[in-house]
């Protein structure tokens, strides 16, 4: 079955971070508590029509810890982590 | 392949974004929730009543049978619900002015009975759905719209303490205990130990969770995390207050 959602999707080394605009609702609670500040407002726009979360604002890039996604009250986020060590 | 969100196998899809305000903590307790059904595995025996007030925006929340009613009945519906059929699970879900003002008779004879069901509160400290007004949960000196030199204790009284209430009350196989939406892990394993407590048809099992409510508090995401962090605990302490023989936690 095809998801009726469909994300937005930024990479860095670390995870892929896939954010749901038709399910984000840019309440902001993920910006406060992203330990290193990378969650930033996005020119793309949620399901209100108010603007989603990105990730790549602050100095700091994307750790994958995943706590944007526990604390996102509509599921807007999914983390996924990359492992670190390449396969030989 | 796509990718889907990674919401509980147990939330209804085709229903969300759900309909709570942006930032409302109902969204946090029912993700908890969900997660502790899917782990229970009690899907398909569970019947979720939800009360009204901001509580009812979740009567299409879940895939499981769901009864909506009014001003605190919801905890003598699911009791009739239990009572009838033992096997069913029944969750009471409601918010602080409909369990702790005009529905508390039902709350605290519920109790009393032992009644093998779990209620779960959810503490915004105002009346969400109507505009934000004083709720027995409003902490002293806070505004709200029918408080607005804020909440004066010695006309209003003090905050509802309501799982020490409950606690009182209930006899020792009971399970009481209060979360928060700041500690989502935690909420779970609450959750997950007051279905337990009915599962295994010891008692009563109450969860007072605090939860956040930026639109009538009129709070930006940084303002609402703080209420609910620091302020909030000050009045109302987080953990577990009541375990059937067991240690508590927090």
């Amino acid at each position: 079955m095809s998801s009726p959602w469909k994300p937005v999707t930024y990479e860095n080394g670390k995870g892929i971070f896939h954010l749901f605009t038709n399910l984000c609702k840019g309440c902001g609670l993920c910006v406060e508590k992203c330990p290193v500040n990378t969650i930033g407002w996005s020119k793309k726009l949620g399901v209100y029509g108010t603007p989603a979360v990105e990730p790549g604002h602050g100095e700091k890039d994307c750790i994958a810890c995943g706590i944007c996604e526990l604390v996102c009250p509509d599921c807007a986020i999914k983390i996924e982590k990359v492992k670190d060590k390449k396969e030989a | 392949m796509s990718v889907a969100p990674k919401m509980p196998k147990c939330w209804r899809p085709e229903t969300k974004a759900h309909k709570f305000c942006p930032g409302c903590g109902h969204g946090l307790v029912l993700k908890a929730l969900g997660e502790a059904i899917d782990e229970l595995g009690i899907q398909e025996r569970t019947v979720f009543g939800c009360d009204i007030g901001c509580s009812l925006l979740a009567w299409d929340f879940f895939n499981i049978d769901t009864v909506q009613t009014h001003h605190g009945r919801t905890t003598p519906v699911i009791t009739g619900i239990k009572r009838a059929n033992e096997d069913v699970i029944g969750i009471a879900y409601m918010g602080d002015g409909g369990g702790y003002a005009i529905g508390s008779q039902h709350l605290v004879n519920a109790a009393t009975r032992n009644e093998k069901i779990t209620v779960i509160l959810v503490n915004n400290t105002n009346y969400g759905m109507t505009g934000g007004q004083m709720a027995p949960t409003t902490l002293p000196n806070q505004k709200t719209e029918t408080s607005p030199y804020g909440r004066d204790v010695e006309a209003t009284g003090n905050p509802t303490q309501g799982p020490e209430m409950v606690a009182a009350i209930t006899p020792d196989t009971a399970y009481v205990a209060r979360g928060t939406v700041a500690n989502v892990r935690q909420l779970k394993k609450f959750m997950k130990r007051a279905l337990e407590n009915q599962i295994s048809g010891n008692g009563f099992s109450f969860v007072e969770v605090l939860s956040g409510c930026p639109t009538n508090w009129r709070t930006n995401a940084a303002e609402t995390w703080k209420f609910i962090e620091e302020t909030m605990p000050q009045y109302f302490k987080i953990g577990e207050i009541k375990v059937p023989g067991e240690k508590k936690e927090g």
